[in-house]
């Protein structure tokens, strides 16, 4: 099968987050509660159109895709997002850009994710 | 154009929330807020030396003191009012009944009405929005009910905020949106603030002023009335003589 020229592919954004918490999930973990919150916020039609996805997800930094058109649907989606396995949680948009590699280097590489000072964990 | 600076007026901070002041400094700092307001809903729950501890300087960013009044009866509201306008920076007022919503948008000093929406109804009707309008009073949409509420709630509270913000845009009264925020948890940075508010109805740049030009407006009138006598009577302390013939 040939490839879709790139210009004919749909387009992206890329947003590069941190997880303010003290729950430290897998990427399958925080995908299903960015899911839960968004459906129940946006609603499941909705969410489809925002072509939602976990790229990527370690260590309370991560990358998720979305629609180009869908950005600020899906900011309100993650925003709407407080709580991680049982526990609260906040996702914080660190920057948007159109592709993978662009959102890394600006917005994550060395990096680490913000915690809030021990003694005061809830 | 200037970096626009960013503004949360609804910070409730221990002991009320769970919190301290400079925790959640320091979090709003991070997401990108030039100041927060620390208004806890009784003067009750100002510890002693949360005033002075309030003064933390964080290197450009503002922690301002405020309050927000709970009071059911409106005549004990204006007394309040009174009481304590000199003693914080922003004075918002809780509202929920028509009277005290009333009662607040027709008081000029009264900074903030904080979530006017009545247990039944609407909250704002069209009478109330002229008076905030009139007295520059800034009506509050609070996030963080929207947060923590889902189904039924949210949506009915999404559809108060929407028929607030068409009153506010018709009477041309100054929104403002907070987080309330009683956890480090609750903060958000102001772009997801500004996404949120696009859901129910507001434009991308109208939610941006709600949450940076707005505050600024309330900041620097409390700046002005520091010399203030009257409404355009003003005392000027170091001024070189000649300087305004």
């Amino acid at each position: 099968m040939k490839r879709l020229l790139p210009s004919l592919r749909p387009r992206k954004r890329y947003l590069a987050i941190e997880l303010i918490s003290n729950a430290e999930p897998s990427r399958g973990e925080f995908s299903r509660e960015i899911y839960f919150a968004a459906c129940s916020l946006l609603g499941d039609a909705a969410v489809s159109e925002c072509d939602l996805k976990v790229l990527g997800f370690e260590a309370g930094l991560g990358i998720i895709q979305c629609a180009h058109t869908k950005l600020s649907e899906t900011r309100a989606a993650l925003a709407a997002l407080t709580q991680v396995n049982r526990k609260k949680a906040a996702v914080h948009v660190l920057g948007v850009s159109g592709t993978i590699k662009g959102a890394t280097e600006k917005f994550l590489e060395g990096r680490t994710a913000f915690k809030i000072k021990a003694e005061h964990l809830n | 154009m200037a970096k626009r600076k960013f503004y949360d007026f609804g910070i409730r901070p221990a002991p009320e929330g769970e919190n301290s002041p400079l925790e959640l400094a320091t979090l709003a700092k991070h997401l990108g807020y030039s100041g927060l307001a620390l208004v806890p809903h009784s003067d009750k729950l100002i510890p002693e030396n949360f005033l002075k501890s309030a003064e933390v300087d964080l290197e450009g960013f503002e922690l301002l003191r405020g309050l927000e009044l709970v009071e059911a009866n409106p005549s004990k509201l204006h007394g309040l009012i009174g009481k304590f306008r000199k003693k914080v920076d922003i004075l918002a007022v809780h509202g929920g009944s028509e009277k005290i919503n009333r009662a607040a948008v027709e008081n000029s000093k009264v900074d903030v009405l904080n979530h006017p929406f009545a247990e039944k109804g609407r909250g704002l009707n069209q009478v109330l929005a002229k008076a905030a309008g009139e007295n520059d009073v800034a009506i509050g949409l609070s996030l963080s009910p929207l947060l923590y509420s889902r189904g039924f709630w949210r949506v009915r509270l999404l559809s108060a905020y929407r028929a607030t913000l068409e009153l506010a845009r018709k009477y041309e009264v100054a929104l403002l949106l907070s987080s309330d925020a009683a956890s480090c948890f609750d903060l958000r940075a102001p772009r997801e603030m500004a996404a949120f508010a696009q859901l129910f109805g507001m434009e991308e740049a109208e939610a941006l002023e709600a949450l940076s030009t707005v505050p600024d407006k309330i900041l620097a009138r409390k700046r002005l009335s520091a010399g203030s006598i009257r409404p355009g009577v003003e005392v000027l302390n170091n001024f070189e003589e000649g300087e305004l013939l």
